[in-house]
């Protein structure tokens, strides 16, 4: 009975909302072309680039940072010693100095330990780009209008009544509803990634190993070290992102559910576009305010309570370089604790939503 | 029809939205196999009694049942021996008429084509049932609601307004399907309705409801016991006439609403009386159609009455049968 149940929600969103998903393909083309020529004209070749090995980009790194140093002493000699001149607000080029320095151990850390960082594999890369950053931001907001119409759209439509006047309790509707919509947004969030991960096969130029093992920071802020790093295998960590990105499209369709059990069609989407964008929005506003009042990065932190903040916990996964001080906030600590955040969130959201289905009298 | 079990039984069921009461402790029930009349004016109640019975409310006090499973708390039970159809025909106009039919037909088990094929039929939808409902003219969707509501075999139908929306071709052929279901299949039929003519036409049974509370339910010939007679009578002379008319004992007389008409109502039938009285005068008499007082009149009476004028008690609702109940 279940199975039919659901086997039928994916039937109604699949057919009245086709175009949505055509359209998203369709972007996703544009974006591929648009990529992909700029990459020509730039790279002036049609195929991809020779692979790179990732211990010969941090050989690289390491020379490169040893002649920025090289430089910034000659400018701080120049400028005539001492404390060194201001590039700008908060930097001086001792700190900067101090901090290729940094780099320069970070990066052989690694290559003594043999220790591939996050960043070295195309299909990483995919799994911090695809299933986190804008592309899920957006797909998010996608999700959220989907599962608003759920049951709002079946008011509006005025289809609801005869459907709870069949003989399945409520409770396996709205299961079977939030179900399917998991189902299709899990699909979506599949293929994205998987098209996230051809595209920058090609840049990087090689699909490169699907196992071996990868390290993550565990507090962004910190230098590399054997206290700070996880090491994971590869197919691990591409699961955890999915899973913590499904976390997040959960969270984001238990919140709709809610708000689509309690109101009409346009009602459900204008409020949860309106809590997805307008919440991000102002929350950034506050956060940014906050800090430039305090001056501390982390001031803002405990807007983190709030879900709409934590709702792609894979871009708080740092990759292992370019740490330092304004890379606090991120790592795996971090993107532990969004998801616990958003653990909580979802658990709520749901109850809330089946609590107010339960006993919802549909009056018409 | 005494003997055969009730299935539906609505005992003093209540109902108020905020202040409003929609319903006052209605009690009235359906014995199965019969065709039975739910009738009201807009805004008497009969909405929300569907909407109870279909489980979609739950009543502040009293029962219903159907099947002996009380509609809130026994819905998915309740919910197995009927089919319904409400007065905006519920359908996805994004898929075609056949689908719509496997999606709701999904919610009951399997889905089986033919008894689907065989219904497109049975509402004459075979030829449209491909066409996606957002095509649909208000008759076709009424009659793939009312094929809807027969998926699955019920025992029961609950129709809300079934004729709204259609035209007259569309009412008969409504009718006719109905009676049929009635008489070959021994579907129990309930529905509502503020077109007389069709309740009387079908019904076994009617209930009268008027401002949330009953007003006379009861085997359609025992409510309609009101002995009288309308005439229509076309005249030459319309003023002459209503004059002459007016004298003759017993006769009330007035203006008719078609042209060169009169319209007369009795308690005995004078109808010969009448004619002979115009004829008499130089009246020429064109025609002369006479109909006893049916339901619309009972209906008038009890519903058009003002608020605290008097009116007789509703005789007490039948009483209900034992009933075997499976649980």
């Amino acid at each position: 009975m279940f199975i039919r149940l659901v086997r039928n929600e994916l039937e109604k969103t699949w057919r009245s909302r086709w175009i949505v998903f055509a359209v998203m393909a369709g972007i996703f083309v544009l974006i591929a072309g648009g990529l992909y020529t700029f990459y020509v004209i730039s790279q002036h070749r049609w195929s991809p680039p020779p692979a790179v090995a990732w211990q010969t980009t941090l050989r690289d790194e390491i020379v490169a940072n040893q002649s920025s140093i090289t430089q910034l002493q000659q400018i701080k000699q120049q400028q005539g010693g001492g404390a060194g001149g201001q590039f700008g607000r908060g930097f001086s080029i001792d700190d900067v100095i101090a901090r290729d320095r940094q780099a320069i151990v970070d990066d052989q850390y690694l290559l003594d330990n043999n220790i591939a960082p996050l960043q070295s594999y195309s299909i990483t890369l995919a799994a911090l780009f695809g299933l986190g950053g804008i592309v899920m931001f957006l797909l998010l907001r996608v999700f959220g209008w989907l599962a608003s119409e759920q049951i709002a759209g079946e008011r509006s439509d005025r289809t609801i009544a005869i459907l709870l006047s069949r003989p399945m309790s409520r409770d396996q509707l709205l299961l079977a509803k939030a179900v399917a919509s998991f189902l299709i947004s899990l699909a979506v969030v599949v293929v994205t990634f998987l098209i996230v991960y051809a595209m920058l096969a090609f840049i990087e130029g090689s699909f490169g190993p699907l196992t071996g093992q990868i390290a993550i920071a565990v507090d962004g802020s910190k230098p590399v070290g054997s206290g700070n790093l996880v090491v994971m295998s590869i197919p691990l960590f591409v699961l955890m992102c999915l899973g913590a990105a499904m976390l997040g499209v959960l969270c984001v369709q238990g919140m709709s559910l809610l708000i689509s059990v309690v109101t009409g069609r346009w009602a459900a989407i204008g409020i949860t576009l309106a809590v997805l964008f307008g919440a991000a929005l102002v929350s950034a506003i506050v956060s940014g305010i906050i800090t430039v009042i305090s001056g501390d990065p982390n001031s803002a932190h405990f807007l983190n309570y709030l879900f709409v903040n934590v709702l792609v916990p894979v871009s708080a996964i740092a990759p292992v370089f370019g740490n330092s001080p304004a890379a606090a906030g991120t790592g795996m600590n971090e993107f532990g604790s969004q998801l616990v955040t958003l653990g909580v969130w979802t658990v709520a959201f749901f109850a809330a939503a089946w609590l107010f289905f339960h006993r919802k009298q549909e009056a018409g | 029809m005494l003997g055969m079990a009730a299935i539906v039984e609505v005992d003093r069921l209540s109902k108020s939205f905020g202040r409003v009461r929609a319903l006052h402790e209605i009690s009235f029930t359906v014995a199965e196999g019969e065709v039975f009349g739910f009738l009201g004016p807009n805004g008497a109640g009969k909405t929300t009694t569907i909407r109870i019975l279909l489980g979609l409310l739950n009543s502040d006090a009293g029962t219903a049942r159907i099947g002996g499973f009380d509609c809130w708390t026994g819905h998915a039970k309740a919910a197995r021996l009927f089919g319904a159809t409400l007065e905006q025909p519920a359908l996805y106009g994004f898929l075609s008429g056949r689908d719509n039919l496997r999606l709701f037909a999904r919610l009951l088990g399997p889905v089986d084509e033919a008894q689907i094929t065989e219904l497109l039929g049975l509402v004459g939808m075979t030829e449209r049932g491909d066409d996606k409902v957002k095509r649909y003219s208000m008759g076709m969707r009424q009659r793939l609601a009312l094929a809807q509501g027969m998926l699955g075999k019920p025992r029961l139908l609950i129709l809300d307004e079934p004729t709204n929306g259609l035209d007259p071709n569309g009412i008969h052929g409504l009718r006719i399907l109905l009676r049929k279901l009635a008489t070959d299949q021994g579907l129990t039929i309930f529905f509502s309705s503020h077109l007389l003519s069709e309740v009387e036409e079908l019904c076994d049974r009617v209930v009268v409801l008027h401002r949330g509370e009953v007003k006379v339910a009861g085997p359609l010939s025992e409510v309609v016991n009101v002995k009288g007679f309308n005439y229509r009578i076309d005249v030459s002379d319309v003023d002459k006439a209503i004059e002459i008319v007016r004298s003759i004992e017993g006769a009330t007389v007035e203006r008719g609403t078609i042209k060169d008409s009169i319209t007369v109502s009795s308690k005995t039938d004078l109808a010969r009386i009448i004619n002979q009285a115009l004829v008499a005068t130089g009246i020429g008499v064109d025609q002369l159609v006479r109909t006893e007082k049916g339901l619309e009149d009972v209906y008038i009476e009890l519903t058009g009455v003002a608020p605290g004028s008097p009116l007789s008690a509703p005789p007490p609702p039948p009483p209900a049968p034992p009933v075997a109940v499976k649980r």
